[in-house]
């Protein structure tokens, strides 16, 4: 009995620490790093080396359903409420109608490729329908890219999101398969519906007062430093199952409840993050490993054609089209809705959604289970391994706003508003340049030398100096800036610009100092203004801004996406974002909706100064024939007769009204057409940066028509 | 990208003495003052007004002060070694010891960005900067900026 038992740990334990040691490999070749404790488990059991035969599905279930409840928590832990604020639309969008869109697509693929009925197929669909929490935020915080906040804030909060409606879909479709419920009548979709708003509506409402109540205990209860993030966690279980008890979505509630306990006051959040930074690679290594364990990749023969056919039509066809439709109504790019579509990771979620049909005991539950675990296999090594590269070739990366900063944070006892933070004075950091350490920061130790110095004598900090500040948990981020070292690209005027400007120097005033016209209606607007309007709220140092020949460029930023530094570029760099070919966003289409407005109006106009032509020369008894191939305009405008006079007025405005940029040279010129994009932008909001060249207004170019 | 037709050899200063920046505007706007032929006080004005807007201090210890004026026919560089660096409020925070000053007629219009623009790329590129702070002789300072960059294409 003990030998058992010791062999059980033994096996558990070494799986864990191959995990961690393999972890190293995988930082070398790049390889995502859930992909390779999934290769751990599969190596392990029963087909491979390892030659574990494990293979019950329930305690799978149960480590996995554990293992995501606190990754969950975890995940929204750590996303800040500017992150999911920024992003919350999008991303819900894509959490719910993008998961039932590439379930519907996936479905349908399945149904054909397999001939199984329309329920198995959708079954398959809902289970690789969500993208894998795990695996995106890692590869999104690990992988190294500095990725524009807009995206990174998308896809995480996606991530986090999606799988309660991942698992709605399967949980009912597994409890209309088994209840042989096939009649698909407005009744059952309806009481499908209000399931679905009982599940989430629950959900939320738990993780809200769940939340607050994990808050008020911690905060009011006085414990053993060491037992708090303990307690935390176990009351997010207790969330989880108290909520899907009564029926409402468990893993929602417990993601609500993490961003609850992640953005409020509470006690020990420093030593809770990091106990549950650990907690969270146990749980995905436990995950990874027991699914990969769980597996049988003998069998996968049988479904591989299907399995991988399935793969392509998820990863290049369903996630696009969803991903495609849920954002371009916000104004996302050609290359930004592509991203996403590529950051479609599937993981652990999916395989542990393909488990319930093997305990439901589905007639196709081996198959779906073995063709999930390929999907899986699939995207983490197709696009887990191609991430870091496509986001640089589709220019969505951003200069790291920092460089690396060597800090401490240590909790006082006591009181909430203060830490002791201790940075380490980088080289390179605007400390040790002469920065000041502003006053709400109070040093109360420098370590120099590995000696103690007294502050009155330590002078200015000197690099490699350790300094321990008071300060308020929310200053931290501007201490960072400080001790940081200073990134390579941080002054690089191809970049940044050339100059400084004042973010409120007013648009007028420029144009005077540079001596290019500026549009009546901008005239006024501060710099700040301006390029606000211009790029909307995604904004990102190093966004550019063209007027004319000059870019204005976003040099900083701070913490609510508000410009705080302007640089100038004096001279204009056209985007080197790529153009796709697809993926039209709705920039595109207001494009070509401009367009055809342009030309309707164009050709009214010319209808009426036909119509007026004609009246005229049918007055003076038709003296003008030489004019008639003219005529060929609609004759039946005969109402604009009476609007002649003014028809006549209007009719040379209209004509470079029209924003249809003639292909060759796409600056618009005149003041006509200024105001009238100008009016255009405005609608559109945010006036994307992808813009190829033949297509940006150029907003105001008057007084010199020369082209570069 | 030479700087020929900007600049030249009078108005070069190969080793200014200032200790403020304000101070070293004024040095400048005394010798554009010389060269131009115009008030002294309506070039510093100029100056000291751009600056308002934001440094012109572009990093690397490079200052690229520039401004419009109206009685001014053509293009006009000025280009000062500093004796001893300077506060210059750049935003790399570097103390300014070279500073290249543009001024530019009223009407100049693009003229005057594209000017900016060689002048900006010019002193972005490492070699030119370090001959240039390797002499404090008017004539080798001058020949520097009028001969076209080595064979980096910065």
């Amino acid at each position: 009995m003990f030998e058992t038992l010791n062999l059980l740990i033994l096996i558990a334990a070494g799986l864990v620490a191959l995990s961690v040691f393999t972890s190293l490999v995988s930082f070398r070749i790049g390889a995502p790093l859930l992909l390779v404790f999934l290769v751990v488990g599969l190596a392990a059991g029963e087909d491979g080396p390892g030659g574990i035969a494990f293979s019950d599905t329930r305690a799978a279930y149960f480590i996995g359903s554990i293992a995501l409840t606190f990754i969950l928590f975890d995940s929204g832990f750590r996303t800040r409420l500017a992150t999911f604020r920024l992003a919350a639309a999008p991303a819900l969008a894509l959490a719910t109608v993008g998961v039932a869109l590439t379930a519907g697509v996936v479905g349908a693929a399945a149904h054909y490729l397999f001939g199984w009925a329309w329920t198995d197929g959708l079954l398959l669909g809902a289970i690789v329908g969500s993208t894998d929490a795990a695996a995106v935020f890692f590869l999104l915080r690990v992988g190294g890219v500095n990725l524009r906040e807009m995206i990174s804030a998308t896809l995480e909060v996606e991530s986090g999101s999606n799988d309660p409606m991942a698992i709605f879909l399967t949980v009912t479709l597994i409890g209309m398969i088994t209840a042989g419920s096939m009649e698909a009548d407005a009744a059952a979709g309806a009481e499908m519906i209000l399931e679905f708003v009982r599940q989430m509506g629950l959900g939320l409402l738990a993780g809200l007062s769940g939340g607050y109540a994990i808050v008020q205990i911690v905060n009011r209860l006085k414990l053993e430093a060491a037992l708090y993030p303990i307690l935390v966690l176990a009351l997010a279980l207790v969330l989880m199952t108290v909520t899907t008890l009564v029926g409402g979505s468990g893993f929602l509630a417990v993601y609500v409840a993490g961003i609850l306990c992640g953005n409020v006051r509470m006690r020990q959040q420093p030593s809770l993050k990091k106990f549950q930074g650990g907690t969270t690679w146990l749980s995905q290594i436990g995950m990874f490993v027991t699914l990969g364990l769980l597996a049988s990749p003998s069998q996968f023969g049988d479904v591989a054609v299907q399995g991988f056919g399935l793969a392509a039509v998820l990863i290049f066809l369903a996630r696009p089209f969803a991903v495609w439709l849920c954002l371009m109504p916000f104004g996302f790019s050609r290359s930004e809705i592509a991203f996403v579509s590529w950051v479609g990771l599937r993981g652990a979620v999916s395989i542990l959604l393909a488990i319930l049909p093997l305990i439901s005991g589905l007639p196709n539950a081996q198959e779906i289970f073995n063709v999930t675990f390929l999907i899986v296999l699939t995207s983490l090594v197709l696009q887990g391994w191609t991430i870091r590269p496509m986001a640089r070739w589709l220019k969505l990366t951003v200069p790291a706003r920092m460089g690396p900063v060597d800090r401490i944070e240590l909790e006082l006892p006591g009181g909430q508003d203060l830490e002791l933070v201790g940075y380490t004075v980088h080289p390179a950091s605007p400390v040790a340049r002469g920065e000041r350490i502003p006053r709400w920061a109070r040093p109360v130790l420098i370590l120099r030398e590995g000696r103690n110095i007294r502050l009155q004598k330590a002078g200015k900090p000197q690099p490699g100096d350790r300094l321990y500040i008071l300060a308020s948990p929310r200053q931290v981020p501007v201490l960072d800036t400080l001790f940081a070292a200073a990134t390579q690209e941080e002054n690089d005027p191809a970049l940044f610009g050339d100059f400084d400007l004042d973010p409120e120097t007013r648009l007028a005033e420029l144009g005077a100092l540079y001596g290019f016209n500026v549009n009546k209606a901008d005239a006024d607007l501060t710099l700040r203004a301006f390029m606000m309007r211009e790029l909307g709220d995604d904004v990102e140092p190093t966004d550019r801004v063209a007027y004319g020949d000059i870019d204005l460029v976003v040099r900083a930023i701070d913490d609510d996406h508000a410009i705080t530094a302007v640089g100038l570029a004096v001279e204009h760099v056209e985007p080197a974002e790529p153009t796709l070919p697809f993926f039209f966003s709705r920039e595109d289409f207001s494009r070509v909706a401009r367009r055809v407005a342009g030309r309707i109006r164009r050709s009214r106009a010319r209808a009426k100064v036909m119509a007026r032509r004609k009246s005229t020369y049918d007055g003076k008894g038709r003296a003008g024939t030489a004019q008639a191939p003219e005529t060929d305009a609609p004759q039946a405008d005969a109402k604009a007769d009476g609007q002649a006079p003014t028809a006549a007025d209007q009719a040379p405005a209209p004509a470079p009204t029209a924003t249809a940029p003639p292909p060759a040279p796409a600056r618009a010129t005149t003041k006509a057409s200024i105001q009238d994009d100008d009016e255009d932008e405005a609608v559109g909001g945010r006036k994307s940066e992808d813009d190829g060249p033949d297509e940006t207004p150029r907003l105001a170019a008057a007084g010199h028509d020369e082209t570069r | 990208m030479d700087l020929n037709d900007l600049i030249t050899s009078k108005a070069i200063v190969p080793s200014l003495k200032a200790n403020s920046k304000k101070q070293a505007l004024q040095e400048l706007a005394a010798k554009a003052a010389a060269v131009t032929g115009l008030p002294e006080r309506d070039v510093f004005d100029t100056l000291l007004q751009r600056e308002r807007l934001g440094s012109t201090g572009v990093g690397n210890g490079i200052a690229i002060p520039h401004g419009k004026l109206v009685r001014l026919d053509k293009l006009v560089g000025l280009f000062a070694r500093l004796e001893r660096p300077i506060d210059f409020d750049a935003l790399d925070d570097q103390p300014v010891d070279l500073v290249f000053v543009l001024l530019a007629p009223e009407g100049a219009g693009a003229d005057h960005l594209k000017a900016l623009a060689r002048i900006a790329r010019r002193m972005r590129d490492p070699g030119t900067v370090a001959k240039l702070r390797a002499t404090s002789d008017a004539d080798a300072l001058y020949s520097i900026l009028t001969q076209p960059v080595a064979s980096n294409a910065a």
